[in-house]
């Protein structure tokens, strides 16, 4: 058990000097994680322009505190944590407020068109493909701003839920709870589409 | 193929049905996902650090600087370079000028000898001026002495 521990610590303080040390060159961190936090934002947000340019603000923001970053969490989850942040400040915004109530219900359409669907090849299976994808993405932006992010972080991102708590500094059971009724949500638009 | 009776009669398969769609609903979600971040990452502005901006930033002001003091520099030397000699050519120019300018074409004398001689010889016999009237006089008394001198030579 004592040997369990102390090879514990160990391995945290390897994965710590790791993620300082991915952090020093920063143009690579940029290279790797861009995709992952701008997939994350665009997911959450449903808005090409806004998630483009919170991920230069994360990524600018997350230059300006290097110095602070301890390794305690990943570095993935220190960007996502940063993103989260600017995404909940986005929401709040009154100007985005606006342009909600101007969008009302009407959800930008995810442009997937030249997007294939692994092993379907008849027209007719990619499009159904494409179909399932546009609900789903119309349902995750009626999503309230937790469940969304929680959804996104858990099926999009494949992240752990003890993570994703992390992530959103919340507590396990808070973020089960937004990820069922997620599901639940879900559940009932594909399931009354049928 | 599974009949409607067949899963009204058995919710649970019902229920298998509904979370493999959703299931697999939710992973072409993550597919297309991926696949768009992945195209808007490509096209996307490629990063700058700040430290980089900065750094061109410095380099900019320094490059600023340097015209501020070189571009007047160079003006000067460029107008020195292109007004000095113009201004050399212009004044060789006018010298140049000045020196082939031609000289008055006088008309060819159409005048007689004769006519000229009469004409000095009238300028000659012209009234002497008032001032020099007693030089005149001078040429009048010695030639005078002169005749007085030969006919007393000749009495003699």
């Amino acid at each position: 058990m004592h040997m369990e521990e102390i090879a514990g610590n160990e391995l945290a303080i390897e994965k710590r000097d790791q993620a300082v040390l991915e952090l020093a060159d920063f143009d690579e961190v940029v290279r790797v994680y861009r995709p992952r936090i701008l997939r994350f934002l665009l997911s959450s947000l449903t808005d090409r322009d806004a998630a483009e340019t919170l991920t230069q603000e994360c990524f600018l923001k997350a230059w300006n505190a290097r110095a602070q970053f301890r390794g305690d969490s990943s570095l993935s989850t220190w960007l996502t944590r940063i993103a989260v942040n600017l995404m909940r400040d986005h929401l709040r915004s009154r100007s985005l407020r606006f342009w909600q109530k101007t969008r009302g219900n009407s959800l930008d359409v995810v442009d997937v068109s030249d997007w294939v669907p692994d092993g379907r090849s008849s027209p007719e299976d990619i499009t159904l493909a494409r179909h399932r994808v546009a609900e789903v993405w119309k349902t995750v932006g009626e999503l309230s701003t937790h469940q969304r992010s929680v959804f996104v972080l858990r099926f999009v991102e494949e992240m752990e839920l003890e993570e994703i708590a992390e992530t959103l500094n919340m507590n396990l059971s808070t973020v089960k709870s937004h990820l069922y009724r997620a599901l639940a949500v879900l559940r009932e638009r594909l399931g009354g589409k049928e | 193929m599974k009949s409607r009776k067949d899963t009204v009669e058995n919710p649970e398969n019902e229920s298998g049905r509904e979370m493999r769609e959703m299931a697999e609903a939710m992973s072409l979600y993550r597919s297309a996902m991926h696949h768009i971040a992945q195209k808007h990452a490509e096209t996307a502005a490629p990063w700058t650090s700040p430290e980089r901006l900065a750094a061109e930033a410095r380099q900019r002001a320094r490059a600023h600087r340097m015209r501020l003091v070189l571009v007047p520099a160079l003006g000067a030397a460029l107008a020195a370079a292109v007004i000095a000699p113009a201004v050399g050519h212009l004044h060789h120019e006018k010298a140049a000028v000045a020196r082939v300018e031609p000289a008055p074409v006088r008309p060819a004398a159409v005048v007689d000898d004769t006519d000229l001689m009469n004409q000095i010889d009238s300028d000659l016999t012209q009234d002497v001026p008032d001032a020099l009237a007693p030089l005149a006089d001078l040429s009048q008394s010695g030639s005078t002495n002169q005749s007085t001198e030969n006919r007393n030579a000749q009495q003699k």
